[in-house]
């Protein structure tokens, strides 16, 4: 009989012993979050078929213990240590017919920003890309020991019907009257996109520069069946762009020079990249980041480009830049080469 | 009897007094487009037909369009309206007021050697050939032209 009560006993004195140690440990608020470094590697690589060179941006994912978005990481958290082996290969019949080694270059300064821009390490390699061709990006970490990989097909020749490069066409874009690109649809093009340059010359005490104001046209997308596609590029836009971008200010004149046009193909690829970066519309708010690198995320397209440049404004053009009612107060001056609205009666 | 009389007034006097006021006025003139006064306008429209020649058409483009009051501002560049030329693009359309109007039209040639001196186009190659032309434009008509180019 005391032995029943005696085991009770410590039954009941365990049990409460292990409630106690159970409520000690509950009371504490801290709870790790985080866990370890992947070091997951991230890639970029857009080939371009109008460029001799190309380049590789090879990174990794970072963990800090402050909060991410307030601390930018330290350059070296960004960087793979060690052995990093980059290499291109092209494929025809299932078979490697070109290899490039692609070498590590710091020349290329990085756009300052919340990321450091110090150890901007690319790489490089003397290509030149051939359209509709198969090629395989292979990178080898050696401080992870992997290998990571993607391949894309490069897209076909971009022809462009308009603009051409032909000086005495001068390019008109004022309220009422709009600009259309127009260019061939290029086989495995997933998406296009037309850039307009306006240069200009801005004198601000007796110093001239040149100086340049880029305006990025919408994506647009491949069509079907269509013998061509086009961007209508907003003559009213335009100058409600000048007007916003650029300042009046007192004794400041600038002198139109010139547009440039830049068609830009990209394939499919950058087509779901940029869809999946996008900003959300609807109930889906967190979209999963395209990536086609195995092992990896990142991507790894191509891309096609066409420049036209040093297109020449009509007269009615940059009398509107002169005088119209969005930019007359930037001072611009009139096709005649001055600010005077009267020449018309003087001459 | 008098609160029941009073209270009458009352509504009678409110409902004269919104029925009398009128439509608010925006100081700014920023209407809906109701009330503007639609602009007359007529359409020039230009055929700009590239002639041909024993060249190739690739070799022969549009280089001009452009729209003058009168010939003194044609000749000294002042242009109410200058089109965007295209070589796939046949028909170009100006909205204008009712009145005559100068055009003017130009073609290039970018052939190489002696060919666009062989084809009337002075100067060689990015020679230039001009068709110069008045139009009448009538209030919500269209009139069409086709500029002549000399052989």
């Amino acid at each position: 009989m005391l032995g029943i009560i005696s085991v009770k006993k410590t039954i009941k004195y365990g049990f409460l012993a292990i409630m106690l140690l159970a409520g000690i440990y509950s009371c504490s608020t801290e709870i790790d979050i985080n866990t370890t470094n992947q070091d997951t590697p991230i890639v970029y690589c857009i080939l371009n078929t109008a460029d001799s060179f190309q380049y590789v941006r090879l990174q990794k994912t970072y963990l800090i213990e402050q909060a991410a978005l307030d601390y930018p990481p330290h350059p070296d958290s960004i960087i793979f240590p060690g052995e990093i082996v980059v290499s291109l290969e092209r494929w025809q019949n299932d078979k490697v017919v070109e290899t490039f080694r692609f070498k590590p270059t710091m020349d290329i300064p990085k756009d300052t920003g919340f990321f450091p821009t110090e150890k901007n390490i690319l790489y490089q390699a003397k290509a030149r890309i051939l359209p509709e061709q198969l090629y395989r990006l292979y990178i080898y970490i050696g401080s992870k020991e992997k290998v990571l990989y993607a391949e894309t097909h490069t897209l076909g020749s971009l022809k462009v019907v308009d603009p051409i490069p032909l000086s005495v066409r001068k390019v008109s874009l004022y309220e009422g009257n709009n600009y259309t690109c127009r260019w061939e649809p290029v086989s495995k093009a997933g998406v296009y996109q037309v850039m307009v340059r306006f240069n200009y010359n801005e004198t601000k005490d007796g110093v001239t520069t040149l100086k340049s104001l880029n305006w990025p046209q919408g994506y647009s997308n491949p069509g079907s069946n269509i013998e061509y596609l086009s961007k209508d590029i907003s003559g009213a836009r335009f100058m409600h762009i000048l007007d916003e971008a650029l300042k009046a200010e007192p004794g400041v004149v600038r002198e139109a020079v010139n547009v440039d046009f830049q068609i830009l193909s990209g394939g499919v690829e950058l087509r779901y990249y940029i869809e999946s970066t996008a900003p959300s519309e609807g109930a889906l708010m967190e979209k999963p980041v395209y990536t086609n690198v195995t092992n990896g995320i990142g991507l790894f397209s191509s891309m096609a480009e066409v420049n036209v440049t040093g297109l020449l404004l009509s007269s009615v053009t940059l009398d509107s830049l002169a005088f119209g009612v969005y930019t007359r107060d930037l001072g611009f001056l009139d096709h005649t080469g001055d600010r005077d609205s009267t020449n018309n009666l003087i001459e | 009897m008098k609160i029941r009389s009073l209270l009458f007034t009352m509504i009678a006097g409110l409902f004269l007094m919104t029925a009398c006021d009128p439509d608010p006025v925006d100081p700014n003139g920023n209407g809906n487009g109701e009330n503007e006064t639609p602009k007359i306008v007529g359409t020039l429209e230009v055929e700009f037909r590239v002639p041909g020649s024993f060249l190739p058409p690739s070799r022969v483009l549009r280089a001009d369009l452009s729209i003058a009051k009168n010939a003194e501002d044609l000749y000294r560049g002042h242009y109410l309206q200058v089109a965007n030329v295209y070589n796939s693009k046949l028909i170009y359309q100006f909205d204008l007021a009712p009145g005559s109007y100068y055009y003017q039209a130009g073609i290039v040639c970018i052939a190489e050697g002696d060919s666009c001196s062989a084809a009337g186009f002075p100067g060689g190659k990015f020679g230039m050939k001009w068709a110069v032309g008045t139009a009448t434009v009538k209030e919500n008509g269209t009139t069409r032209v086709i500029p002549q180019f000399t052989r």
